[in-house]
C-alpha cells in the first residue's frame, strides 16, 4: 500500500513537471541530433546523474550497499539490448518517449490517448502472446 | 489587428498556473523521487524501479485483470498486494499542469490507428527490455551493467529512428 501511495505522489509530482517542461527522454536526443538543441537532453543527463548520486546515499541512509550487477548470459543480454533498441526505434516514430505521451495524453492530445490504448493492450499482448511465444522459439 | 509572437507568449504566460519549469530542474526532481520511492517507499524489488512508464502501467493493468478475471498474468513483487500507481499519478498531474496553465485542447495531430500501433510495439519492446527509457536510464545509475548496456542500445535506436526520419523527409 505504502508503494501505491508514494508512486502517485511520484507520479503527480513527476506529470505535472513534465507538463510544464516538456520533458521528453527520448526527445532529448532526438532534438540534439535534428537542431543541436541540448535543452530537454540537460534533463536526460541531470536525471542519470542524480540518480547515480541518489542511490549510494540512498544505499547509506538505509543500511545496505547496492552491488554492482553484471549480465547473467549472452541470450538475456542479447534480448534486453535488442528490446531496448526497439524501445528508442519505434519512440522516435511514435514522436515521444512513454512518458511524454502520457502527458500529451492528458493535455487533450487525442491520437496519444490511442497510443495509451494500445500500450496497455500492449502490455496484455506481452504476456498472453509475445513471451509464450518468445519461450517456445528461444532454447 | 494582428498578435505578435511575444505579445501572444505574454498573454499566455501570464495566467496563474503557467509555471515555468526546465528539463533540468525536472529531471533532478525525477531523479530524487525516483531514487527515494525505491528506497525508503517499498517500491521494490526489482531494483531501480521508482519511476517506470512501462513496467508500472503493466503492473496495473495485469493486477486490475488478475482482480477481475481471476487470471495469473505477470506482476512485479513490488505490486502484489496492490499496484503501483505512477500511470495514474502521471495523467493527473499533467492535467493538472495543462488545465492550470491553458493548455488543454482535444485535437489529433497524427493518425490514432499508427500510433495505437506505436503503443503496442513500444510497450512489447520495453517488457522485453525491462523498462521503458526512463527506467533503463534509471537502472543504468543504479550500476547494474545490463542496465548500462540496454541504455545504450536505446540511445543507438534513437539515433537510428531520427537517421530514418530525417532520411524520409529529405528524399
Amino acid at each position: 500500500m505504502t508503494a501505491a501511495v508514494a508512486t502517485l505522489v511520484v507520479g503527480v509530482v513527476v506529470g505535472y513537471m513534465a507538463q510544464r517542461s516538456r520533458m521528453c527522454f527520448v526527445g532529448g536526443i532526438r532534438d540534439f541530433m535534428l537542431i543541436r538543441d541540448t535543452r530537454l537532453l540537460m534533463g536526460l543527463v541531470a536525471f542519470g546523474l542524480v540518480a547515480w548520486v541518489g542511490f549510494p546515499i540512498a544505499g547509506l541512509l538505509v543500511g545496505e550497499r547496492a552491488l554492482p550487477q553484471f549480465p547473467q548470459d549472452a541470450m538475456s543480454t542479447g534480448i534486453t539490448v535488442l528490446g531496448a533498441v526497439g524501445v528508442g526505434y519505434t519512440s522516435v516514430l511514435a514522436n515521444g518517449c512513454p512518458l511524454r505521451q502520457h502527458v500529451l495524453a492528458a493535455q487533450g492530445v487525442k491520437s496519444s490517448v490511442a497510443y495509451l490504448v494500445g500500450f496497455f493492450a500492449g502490455a496484455i499482448a506481452f504476456h498472453a502472446w509475445t513471451e509464450p511465444v518468445l519461450l517456445r522459439l528461444l532454447p | 489587428m494582428a498578435v505578435s509572437g511575444s505579445e501572444r507568449v505574454q498573454a499566455v504566460s501570464s495566467r496563474w498556473g503557467a509555471t515555468r519549469v526546465t528539463a533540468v530542474q525536472m529531471g533532478i526532481v525525477a531523479g530524487i523521487l525516483a531514487v527515494a520511492g525505491g528506497a525508503f517507499f517499498d517500491v521494490r524489488p526489482p531494483e531501480a524501479y521508482g519511476i517506470c512508464m512501462a513496467c508500472h502501467g503493466r503492473d496495473l493493468v495485469n493486477w486490475v485483470i488478475n482482480d477481475l478475471a481471476d487470471t495469473r498474468l505477470t506482476i512485479a513483487p513490488a505490486s502484489q498486494v496492490f499496484p503501483v500507481l505512477t500511470t495514474i499519478g502521471v495523467l493527473l498531474g499533467a492535467l493538472l499542469g495543462a488545465t492550470t496553465s491553458g493548455e488543454f485542447r482535444l485535437w489529433t495531430p497524427e493518425s490514432a490507428v499508427k500510433n495505437f500501433a506505436y503503443g503496442v510495439l513500444v510497450m512489447n519492446f520495453a517488457l522485453l527490455a525491462g523498462g521503458c527509457s526512463i527506467r533503463l536510464l534509471l537502472r543504468a545509475s543504479s550500476g547494474e551493467w545490463l542496465g548500462l548496456l540496454a541504455f545504450c542500445g536505446m540511445a543507438g535506436g534513437v539515433v537510428l529512428g531520427t537517421f530514418w526520419l530525417r532520411w524520409q523527409a529529405t528524399r
